[in-house]
């Protein structure tokens, strides 16, 4: 390989360094041109209106230099090239969900907001696909399909607020994730605009197509490989039958053994989800369900398919649970409740703010199999770090959401807390787990990618970046490790928001 | 490309790196690599090395890159589009050795092996746990983990579990600089692009693969395997598409048609009807007592369409010799030609009547005997013709067939290959898929990975159309080069 393209890891990856901060008159050019291709209120350049883009659902916040929101693919293509042209950092944003800081202007820049593009072009149910634009709401799209019969499998917990376009930059997933699998399993292709304004296809209308699986690629590169503006999508067929169980457990252990026990026995699960003691004092304080409040544990398991199938997987869940030490074992009868039972696990992250007023939700992954030891290592964790930690996760995923409770006022707490939640994701990575399940990787945990990839592994990702962006133009300072922080980026609390859960 | 090392250098270091017995040299031992499944396309090596281990791996393709030899991977040589034919010569790495099953996970149902192992050799080693690898190829008696995951390889139960791609957790790869990297990781979804994805179906292009992490899946409690005889391969088709339609996702729905039933009841006696139109193989798996009212929804979609025969394999033995006619189909055919070519297209399921009707209309504007056995709840077809290639003008007719049949599914909106990949068989009809920009993004990852083009050339990609320039298809789309004298 020549000596000049050898990738640089970590320092480069901080924008453009042929902009030049305070260059305003190129700052007032940029925008001219923008108001051009997108019209004059689709531009934002004062800090009251750019002050809402500053933030995602995470705890990092930076100011963007100007907010353009493009309607169409060629205004897209016409933004970037623009942006280029005036070396502006490009941060692609759809609605500001993500948890990881991938979509705060790390380094400034232009943030495009694909929000205008919210068209469900096509569905074609014989062939079970979707074609959409990227700003389209994740639950639209089931909501539009239900009636014929269908739904749109990847369900984050945000998904009433989040967009498609997002949840394929953070090959996003969900309570249903165990059955369905992520977003990158229900991608079939997409559209994309390159650094250079070209727009090119990858992927088809069909799986597997041939050649190198760059659609593959897309999903999951946060934003930082260029910007997709039409999706593919596969449609599911709804499900003949669901049936819903819930179980009360003395012991944590047991309620994780439990889990690995179900999986072992060959019951897949739609959803197989877990809240931990604390959780539940939080739920029954804030949207009381009915959780027994000396309980350790609660699962809520969910199963999916044709009527003899869910009868008897339940039945067959229902005795693991007992085996497992379960103290109490519920079924749902009927719709009103099985929405009950979920109901707990669904107010649960807003139940949080009854015990603390701030929270960091984490993300971590193991195998299945080390849940009971993972459970137990994260428990002493929250002693060693003095704070305390509320588990909701998805236990049959071994994706776990351990959030550490704090006083964001309490002088110091920020970085216990931050510290003690990079204790957990080392404790996943050391039993053959891994740094996000389903959040990614954005700003907030890029210094951690050493602790999974060798720099050798890390170089054959840069390599692919700037295959596509050579000059790292598309949201710099992301997924990759960067010895030193932005100083522009800020922490700030967590906030609650409304009727969230994770 | 430059020489820097000359042959007897390069083979003497060769030898002291992998041992003597395992570097191969002589014409002789040379020919037998030759050639793959591809049966219509050969070029031989400059030499043959059989590695033990990723280092040695990693220290060959070093010192190939130092001779400025291309390096051609090769697994079991089962590959139907001529991807492991080395067109430009050179050095190809064969991986039969490394065929070591190196760890069984059966609780978080994962294993990790050699790439060199036998894909049937998997399940047979993981069967003692309830566990099963669930890409299954025909050629799975032979083909390699290592060949299935550089070809994304499918087989007929892709219709229920997926291809190759989707149960490759994690690989070793050894790149074009000797360097050894991993991607991927044994749980699901690492961060960071998902360059184990890249990797899959990549043909050599990108790295070779040395070690690989795969997801098992549990044997189901129960199967149950529908035999249906139909008057014609409209009315199976009907009714693969309306099982689909019907919301019920069998383990695999397997068509042949009348010429390769022919072929298969003369060679094996498996019990098909020799003078029907098509039979139709479905199988579905699960829970013993979800498995009978599945199979009547089946059976009651099929008699719409008028079957001749509706029987359910009434014992293990019966399954077995229902689908042995399936998978010795190909097999069975050299009873009726001397030779085949196998093709790959892929269609949307409902457009599968109207493209087995083109099949046809194909066949007889060309004056060919076209045999059908493929996977048709995939969409995947395998239309297959058979020649005689002593004919002269033959096999310039049966590849204007074959081009004919892969353009028909383009048109109808399916794609070049659904589970044997495009090789220097298929470079050319790229083209039909992706624009030239499409073309060039891949281009790109192929340099970032690859940039002096060492590994595997002239797969996959078609070269760099110049501007102006149309597609010449016509041509044959997998002329072998000329080999470049390297050391001639």
């Amino acid at each position: 390989m020549e000596q000049n393209r050898q990738p640089q890891i970590g320092n480069g990856d901080r924008g453009d360094a042929s902009r030049r901060d305070g260059d305003a008159s190129r700052r007032r050019a940029l925008v001219q041109e923008l108001r051009r291709i997108v019209g004059d209120a689709h531009v934002l350049v004062e800090d009251a209106d750019v002050i809402v883009y500053e933030q995602d659902g995470s705890i990092l916040q930076a100011m963007p230099e100007i907010v353009v929101l493009p309607a169409d693919v060629t205004q897209v293509s016409e933004v970037i090239r623009a942006a280029r042209r005036a070396g502006f950092p490009i941060v692609p944003r759809g609605s500001g969900t993500g948890l990881a800081g991938g979509a705060v202007p790390a380094g400034g820049g232009v943030v495009v907001s694909l929000a205008r593009l919210n068209r469900l072009l096509g569905v074609d149910y014989r062939n079970r696909t979707a074609e959409l634009e990227p700003g389209v709401i994740n639950l639209e799209v089931t909501k539009g399909v239900a009636k014929a019969g269908f739904f749109y499998a990847p369900d984050p917990s945000s998904q009433a607020a989040c967009s498609i376009g997002g949840n394929l930059a953070n090959n996003s997933g969900g309570p249903h994730t165990l059955a369905y699998g992520v977003t990158t399993n229900h991608a079939l292709g997409v559209e994309v605009v390159l650094h250079d304004g070209s727009i090119v296809w990858l992927g088809g209308t069909v799986p597997d197509v041939p050649g190198y699986d760059l659609c593959g690629v897309f999903v999951g590169s946060e934003g930082t490989l260029g910007i997709v503006t039409r999706a593919i999508v596969r449609l599911m067929r709804a499900r003949e039958d669901v049936r819903t169980l819930l179980a009360i457990f003395d012991s944590m252990d047991s309620a994780t053994q439990a889990v690995v026990d179900i999986t072992a026995a060959g019951i897949v699960p739609a959803a197989l989800e877990m809240m931990d003691k604390t959780t539940i004092e939080a739920v029954e304080r804030g949207a009381p369900a009915g959780y027994p409040r000396d309980a350790e544990a609660v699962l809520l398991l969910e199963v999916e398919g044709v009527r003899e199938y869910t009868e008897r997987a339940l039945r067959m869940a229902h005795e693991v649970c007992t085996r497992a030490g379960a103290r109490q074992v519920r079924a749902a009868r009927d719709e009103q409740e099985r929405q009950a039972l979920w109901k707990g696990r669904k107010g649960a992250f807003g139940a949080l703010g009854t015990l603390a007023p701030n929270y960091y939700v984490m993300d971590g992954v193991v195998p299945r199999s080390k849940l009971p030891q993972t459970m137990r290592a994260v428990a002493e964790i929250a002693e060693q770090y003095q704070v305390r930690i509320a588990n909701v996760f998805h236990a049959g995923d071994g994706n776990l959401h351990p959030n550490i409770l704090f006083d964001i006022r309490v002088p110091g707490a920020l970085d216990r807390v931050i510290e003690a939640g990079a204790a957990i994701l080392r404790a996943c990575v050391a039993v053959g787990g891994s740094l996000t399940g389903e959040h990614g990787i954005g700003l907030e945990k890029r210094d951690y990618m050493e602790w999974l990839f060798s720099k050798d592994d890390l170089e054959a990702m840069t390599r692919v970046r700037l295959a596509f962006d050579p000059q790292r133009a598309f949201n710099p300072g992301k997924i990759f490790p960067t010895p030193v922080s932005c100083g522009e980026v800020r922490r700030a609390p967590a906030r609650i928001p409304e009727g969230l859960w994770i | 490309m430059m020489k820097v090392m000359d042959r007897r250098t390069l083979v003497a270091r060769l030898r002291e790196v992998v041992g003597a017995p395992h570097v191969l040299t002589r014409p002789e031992d040379l020919v037998v690599y030759e050639q793959d499944a591809f049966l219509v396309a050969h070029a031989s090596p400059d030499i043959v090395v059989l590695p033990g281990a990723a280092a040695e791996v990693g220290t060959v393709i070093a010192l190939a890159r130092a001779a400025g030899v291309p390096v051609i991977a090769r697994g079991a040589g089962t590959g139907l589009n001529g991807g492991s034919i080395p067109v430009a010569g050179g050095l190809m790495l064969v991986l039969t050795r490394m065929n070591r099953i190196l760890e069984i996970d059966a609780r978080s149902r994962l294993a990790v092996v050699e790439p060199g192992v036998v894909n049937i050799d998997l399940s047979a080693a993981s069967a003692r746990d309830g566990l099963f690898y669930a890409p299954d190829p025909g050629s799975q008696g032979v083909s390699t983990i290592g060949g299935n995951v550089g070809n994304n390889a499918g087989g007929p139960h892709c219709l229920a579990y997926g291809v190759t791609g989707n149960h490759v957790l994690g690989m070793e790869v050894v790149l074009s600089s000797g360097e050894i990297m991993t991607v991927g990781s044994p749980a699901v979804d690492a961060p960071g692009y998902d360059l184990a994805g890249l990797l899959v179906g990549s043909e050599g292009t990108l790295g070779v693969i040395t070690r690989i992490t795969v997801r098992l899946l549990r044997q189901a409690e129960a199967v149950r395997t529908l035999l249906a005889v139909f008057e014609t391969i409209d009315d199976a088709s009907q009714t693969v598409s309306e099982v689909i339609a019907a919301g019920i996702v069998p383990t695999a729905m397997e068509m042949i048609d009348a010429v390769v039933m022919r072929a298969v009841e003369a060679a094996i006696h498996a019990g098909y009807p020799a003078d029907a139109g098509a039979v139709l193989l479905i199988e579905v798996e699960g829970h013993v007592q979800a498995l009978p009212g599945l199979m009547e929804r089946i059976a009651a979609v099929a008699k719409r369409h008028r079957p001749r025969v509706l029987r359910q394999a009434n014992s293990a033995r019966e399954r077995e010799l229902l689908w042995k006619g399936r998978k010795e189909g190909a097999g069975a055919l050299g009873r009726l030609a001397p030779s085949y070519y196998l093709h790959d297209g892929v269609v949307p399921r409902t457009k599968l009547p109207e493209v087995m009707a083109k099949v046809a209309a194909i066949a007889r504007t060309h004056g060919l005997v076209i045999g059908n056995l493929f996977h048709a709840g995939d969409g995947n077809l395998h239309p297959t013709i058979l020649f005689d290639p002593r004919q002269p003008g033959m096999l310039a007719r049966v590849v204007q067939a074959g081009e004919e049949i892969l353009r028909a599914c383009v048109a109808a909106g399916g794609s070049i290959t659904g589970e044997h990949g495009v090789g220097i068989e298929k470079r050319e009809y790229m083209r039909w898929l992706f624009t030239e920009a499409d073309l060039q993004a891949m281009r790109r990852v192929k340099d970032a990975f690859d940039p002096t083009g060492l590994l595997n050339p002239g797969k996959l990609l078609p070269d760099v159309m110049s501007s102006g320039a149309q597609a010449d298809v016509k041509s044959p789309a997998f002329s072998v080069r000329p080999r470049a004298g390297l050391w001639s």
